[in-house]
């Protein structure tokens, strides 16, 4: 089913939407500030970022970087009290951003993970204009669109409204039907065609890289798909009440690997670089059938020592 | 999957050593030899601990006192409460390891997941052939579950190997071992599980007889956090009994890298 939407009514479309869900949508709320996602009201509608991908992913509103999973008090547990939510809508998804909520829906097992995501509306918006990094398309963007429940393609004046579930046709059923065929593909001027890295583990070329490296994590905490985290727990200063959290964490800190005893698996930058090279190229792959990468490019745009890992392994390639 | 754990009433500290206790709690759970549990004292933290026993009332949990969670265990008494989840990972390989003759090599607290093993040998032991058991400890002072190897001094071959009289790597060597039809269990510092593979590859026993069981940092135990990634294998979730020939690629690689700094 096909749905069209006039562009200058996308504002009163977000408005009727708001009446009884929370509406989350990519701003920039002032210069300067980071573009990401976050909860909209009628008066941010005008500070919409839909030109270009986001700075920021959408991970944080299914693993936020603090999330309280239990709290205790006087040794007793108290389960978390999730208070009845209104559904969350999420509009303004690019391909990319919808591949990384794929990926996550693998790895993430918890009840808490399971509860949110059923709790969410996924709307996704065609990316019109990627930039230098990005290079989704070497990264199995094909039928993505199938996880959103609705996906919005730009044409001339108009948004072209593909309907792919039943929660997504409620939300249009108000707007006029539409055929047309859009066929649309996206181009990159990144490209990484040859994935094969398996064999390349003890190639030198990813040494120029990790000499570069600041172990910083900035590229895991700006990747859609990074998840790792601690669980910790807080104890209150008056020593009675605490909280188990989970917080997010990134491989790329020596401290990640480290047990009990001060043993670290993963000890230099070079073997912690290549795991998250790896893990997003090799590892995942093998387990799971599909890459952990999708293409965004937000670690290359975000690295403070411009780090191009994606042509560390085109080089590797070529020069085979 | 819940990261809910549930509290249990301390039944029994037995202190073994200075820092070494075993904390035993009344628990309908039944582990396969190899699991592992996650313990924890809410306010403090969660750690992976593996299951000592193979008893459908108890876990037994040897606790090492070495970091935040794990002293606060430490100092825990008889009808304290201690929160545990699981069992999570995979034990060890029943299903292969059935009518082979055993051998077990254990360093130091790496005697606590071969424990479960040893004890569903004690109770189905029709089921194996021979078996060897080697532990390696610093000294006398640091042995560890003396009353249960004396229990099964009277089943089985049980040495012990203190690093006066050399390293268990060491004594094995010297020893003239039959294994043609052998399996080996090993768990203790990986440096340790390595000079033993070696000694056992020179014997005659290949990499695929040969089995792990791994330590890394299990924080989740269902295979989302990231923290006990080899390469591509969740220690939690795949392990943390690995086949050797299966592990050592990974180790290696890991190894190689942790080379250059």
């Amino acid at each position: 089913m096909q749905k069209i939407l006039s562009k200058n009514k996308l504002t009163s479309f977000l408005e009727s939407l708001m009446k009884n869900n929370q509406v989350i949508a990519p701003v920039r709320e002032a210069d300067g500030k980071a573009s990401c996602f976050n909860i909209i009201a009628k008066q941010d509608i005008k500070n919409l970022y839909l030109d270009k991908l986001t700075e920021v992913p959408f991970k944080q509103f299914l693993i936020p970087e603090n999330e309280i999973l239990l709290k205790s008090t006087k040794g007793k547990l108290i389960e978390r009290s999730d208070s009845k939510n209104k559904k969350n809508i999420v509009f303004g998804l690019r391909k990319c951003d919808l591949n990384a909520i794929k990926i996550l829906d693998k790895i993430m097992h918890d009840s808490y993970y399971i509860k949110k995501r059923k709790n969410t509306i996924l709307l996704g918006l065609y990316c019109t204009n990627p930039d230098d990094s990005c290079f989704c398309n070497s990264m199995e963007l094909e039928g993505v669109e199938n996880c959103c429940d609705l996906f919005f393609y730009e044409s001339n004046n108009n948004y072209y409204i593909s309907v792919f579930t039943k929660a997504g046709e409620n939300l249009v059923k108000n707007l006029p039907e539409a055929k047309r065929e859009v066929l649309l593909n996206i181009k990159n001027k990144k490209q990484l065609p040859n994935k094969e890295i398996e064999n390349e583990y003890q190639n030198n070329a990813w040494e120029k890289d990790s000499n570069k490296c600041l172990s910083c994590a900035a590229c895991t905490s700006y990747c859609p798909t990074c998840n790792c985290f601690d669980l910790k727990d807080n104890l209150d200063i008056n020593l009675k009440d605490g909280e188990r959290i989970r917080k997010q964490s990134s491989c790329q800190l020596k401290s990640f690997s480290r047990v009990a005893g001060g043993k670290v698996f993963r000890d230099s930058r070079l073997s912690r670089f290549k795991h998250f090279v790896y893990h997003k190229i090799s590892y995942f792959k093998k387990s799971t059938g599909r890459y952990m990468c999708v293409g965004c490019g937000r670690c290359l745009r975000v690295c403070p020592t411009k780090i191009d890992w994606v042509e560390t392994i085109n080089s590797i390639k070529r020069g085979k | 999957m819940t990261y809910k754990p549930t509290p249990y009433k301390i039944e029994s500290m037995k202190q073994y050593t200075e820092d070494v206790k075993l904390l035993r709690v009344n628990a309908g759970i039944n582990p396969m030899p190899g699991q592992f549990f996650e313990a924890s004292i809410l306010g403090f933290g969660e750690c992976p601990l593996a299951s000592c026993s193979h008893d459908k009332k108890h876990i037994d949990m040897l606790v090492r006192n070495v970091g935040n969670v794990t002293g606060e265990l430490f100092n825990l008494k008889k009808g304290d409460s201690v929160f545990i989840r699981g069992p999570y990972g995979h034990g060890f390989p029943l299903q292969e390891l059935q009518g082979k003759d055993l051998l077990f090599v254990a360093g130091g607290t790496g005697i606590a997941p071969v424990t479960s093993m040893i004890e569903y040998v004690s109770q189905n032991r029709k089921d194996f052939g021979k078996v060897e058991i080697y532990f390696g400890f610093r000294n006398e002072k640091y042995i560890l579950l003396m009353d249960r190897i004396s229990k099964w001094k009277k089943m089985f071959n049980v040495s012990i190997c203190l690093d006066k009289h050399g390293y268990v790597h060491e004594v094995l060597g010297k020893k003239d071992l039959d294994l043609s039809n052998s399996m080996a269990i090993l768990c203790g510092p990986e440096i340790m599980m390595k000079s033993v593979t070696e000694v056992l590859n020179k014997k005659g026993l290949n990499n695929d007889k040969i089995f792990w069981s791994m330590e890394r940092r299990m924080e989740c135990a269902m295979g989302s956090c990231g923290r006990c990634l080899i390469q591509d294998v969740y220690t939690c979730k795949d392990g943390p009994v690995f086949r050797y020939d299966f592990i050592k690629p990974r180790l290696e690689n890991e190894e190689a890298s942790n080379r250059v700094k």
